[in-house]
């Protein structure tokens, strides 16, 4: 297990330097001087030359890029050409925010997603499946700012059920201790903070869910469809099991192990999909942060955002290989070999 | 004619394509007649009559400008689908001349251009398009490139397993032996023999094209006012939710139902080509 997990990081190795090739270059395509096209008409000389020192755009770009590449080992990603502050301080204050929402959305995703491809799979051609099937359809064809201004009209505004933008009620204040403000709420004791955190997190979250959920359950649908074709099934139930026995115990578990991995790439995905989700509920996480940059036109903090999204993204998916190994004996057999 | 009656029988068997055929049939004819279906033109203000509610005049009403909202979509409606294939014929070339390079060549060439794919492949592919786009400068086709390229990994994956497989084929030995030249073996032999799951997962690519662009238009990474584009009216009429929801959320629907028709089709063309869902049916 252990030579396995240090191969896998191994083997992120050039991956990862290849994305830190991407991110770096990306400010380098820029047609013209990116210094002042970056910093658009209105920028004047010293911004472009504070922009040009802080890009290292001066000096060779082997020499830029090893110490562009220098600096993130010690969380240095420039700073925000907006505010002053480092970007690498302003995307981990903000982290928990974004973590807290995708965790309730995945969670939310899973509930929904399992037993409806669950379903799906057992009824397969019912009318459920036909209904079941076009409405994840239509929960990945839908563009996230459409889901969440339609709820915020539905919830927020004609019903008048949940709040449509922040993390907290207004009034109230929580006491920073792991910056998930519902978890912090538990601790602390104060359950109007938890309480109102987890009313704020159910509409922003939902939007992401409807599109982790449909991809979840179109995916356990078709393995489960997959895993009751096989023989080992046709042989449960010839020497008698229950159908109830069938699925749960020998179809399910097996058809949920494909279905972590398709969980752990669209994570990642979907937290794409909270930079819209955060933009329109006013969600203070680095979703929103990377909006405003584009907005200023604050190309290190996009620059920070898409780093941190991509090793999201690559921590995840290593998490899932792992987890898939150690959850599958078949693989975890292969692994310590 | 058996492709014409595969084509029916596969119609049959899929209602929904059917609808969603007609739907983006029906979408194709009348953004190319809308001056003859609308009597503004999508740019035209009027402030006396701005927010206006739909009516008879304004069928999906007006939004801030006073503009006509069915008109700004049915004109909108040129560029999605002028976006949809420019974004997926772009990543298709990209993707496949790279995917069939790595895949017929195999050894050296084929680790480094996979590498560089994973790398690609290790953003979320709206970040990714953002950080690009971002880079670029805010424009509709600077926006199309940035997905352009964000698609372009999935295609390579798909051309260079086909040319993998089919490099192998006793079929290309031949062509070697008889000295046919490489160019000749990648475009007439590899290629074509491989090109149905490329032209599947192009079908499938089209709805995410759309979706993405839509959501960098939606961000002001796209296109730029006063260009009548879905993703940025969306974002425009933002703030009038409230009084005036159609102004925002009709653009909104009009993506939604674009893609979804465009996945519908994608999704029936895979189970389609794929023997064993299509034995279950």
């Amino acid at each position: 297990m252990l030579k396995y997990f240090l191969r896998r990081l191994v083997m992120l190795g050039p991956v990862l330097f290849l994305v830190l090739v991407i991110i770096f270059s990306l400010a380098r395509i820029i047609p013209g001087d990116p210094a002042a096209s970056l910093l658009g008409p209105g920028a004047t000389n010293e911004q472009i030359e504070a922009l040009r020192a802080q890009l290292h755009l001066d000096e060779n770009v082997v020499k830029q890029f090893l110490s562009y590449a220098g600096g993130l080992f010690v969380g240095d990603m420039g700073s925000s050409m907006k505010t002053g502050r480092p970007v690498f301080d302003e995307i981990l204050s903000r982290l928990p925010a974004t973590l807290e929402l995708s965790i309730v959305a995945t969670l939310m995703a899973l509930v929904i997603g399992i037993p409806s491809g669950v379903y799906s799979a057992i009824r397969a051609n019912s009318s459920f499946d036909h209904v079941n099937r076009t409405l994840s359809l239509v929960g990945v064809s839908a563009p996230a700012f459409l889901l969440a201004l339609i709820l915020q009209l539905i919830f927020g505004i004609y019903l008048g059920w949940l709040p449509v933008s922040g993390r907290l009620s207004p009034y109230l204040i929580a006491e920073p201790i792991t910056g998930f403000i519902i978890l912090d709420g538990i601790i602390s004791g104060n359950f109007d903070v938890a309480w109102s955190a987890f009313l704020h997190v159910l509409l922003p979250a939902s939007v992401l869910a409807a599109f982790l959920g449909a991809t979840v359950g179109r995916f356990v649908r078709t393995s489960m469809l997959e895993v009751l074709g096989e023989d080992y099934i046709r042989t449960a139930r010839a020497k008698g099991l229950s159908e109830r026995l069938v699925i749960f115990v020998h179809a399910l578990r097996n058809s949920l192990l494909p279905a972590i991995t398709i969980v752990g790439l669209k994570f990642a995905e979907m937290l794409g999909g909270a930079i819209l989700t955060e933009t329109v509920f006013a969600w203070p996480g680095i979703g929103r942060f990377m909006f405003e940059a584009i907005k200023n036109r604050d190309y290190p903090v996009i620059q920070g955002n898409t780093l941190v999204f991509a090793l999201l993204f690559m921590l995840t998916s290593l998490i899932v290989d792992l987890l898939y190994g150690y959850l599958d004996p078949r693989i975890r057999k292969r692994m310590s070999r | 004619m058996s492709a014409m009656e595969d084509l029916v029988y596969f119609l049959r068997k899929n209602p929904l394509v059917m609808a969603s055929g007609s739907f983006l049939l029906v979408l194709l004819l009348s953004v190319i007649f809308a001056p003859l279906l609308v009597n503004y033109t999508p740019i035209e203000l009027d402030i006396t009559e701005k927010l206006a509610p739909p009516s008879r005049d304004h069928l999906l009403g007006t939004d801030y400008f006073g503009r006509d909202v069915l008109s700004r979509i049915l004109y909108g409606g040129r560029f999605t689908l002028a976006i949809g294939i420019g974004v997926v014929s772009a990543a298709f070339l990209v993707g496949v001349v790279f995917g069939t390079i790595a895949g017929y060549f195999g050894g050296i060439v084929d680790t480094i251009i996979m590498r560089f794919v994973d790398a690609l492949l290790s953003f979320p592919a709206l970040v990714l398009a953002i950080a690009l786009a971002a880079a670029l400068g805010p424009s509709l086709t600077n926006a199309m490139l940035a997905v352009a390229i964000t698609l372009s990994p999935q295609f390579a994956r798909v051309a260079r397993s086909q040319a993998l497989s089919i490099t192998v084929k006793p079929y290309v030995e031949a062509a070697v032996c008889v000295g046919v030249s490489t160019r000749g073996i990648l475009f007439h032999y590899v290629l074509r023999n491989g090109i149905g799951p490329l032209l599947v997962h192009a079908s499938l690519s089209l709805g995410s094209a759309i979706l993405q662009t839509a959501s960098l238009g939606f961000l002001g990474l796209g296109a730029q006012p006063p260009l009548p584009e879905w993703g940025a009216d969306v974002s425009l009429n933002l703030q009038f939710i409230r009084e005036s929801p159609w102004v925002t959320l009709a653009p909104g629907v009009a993506i939604l139902l674009t893609v979804l028709s465009f996945n519908l089709i994608g999704d029936a063309l895979v189970d389609w080509f794929n023997p064993r869902q299509r034995k279950e049916d």
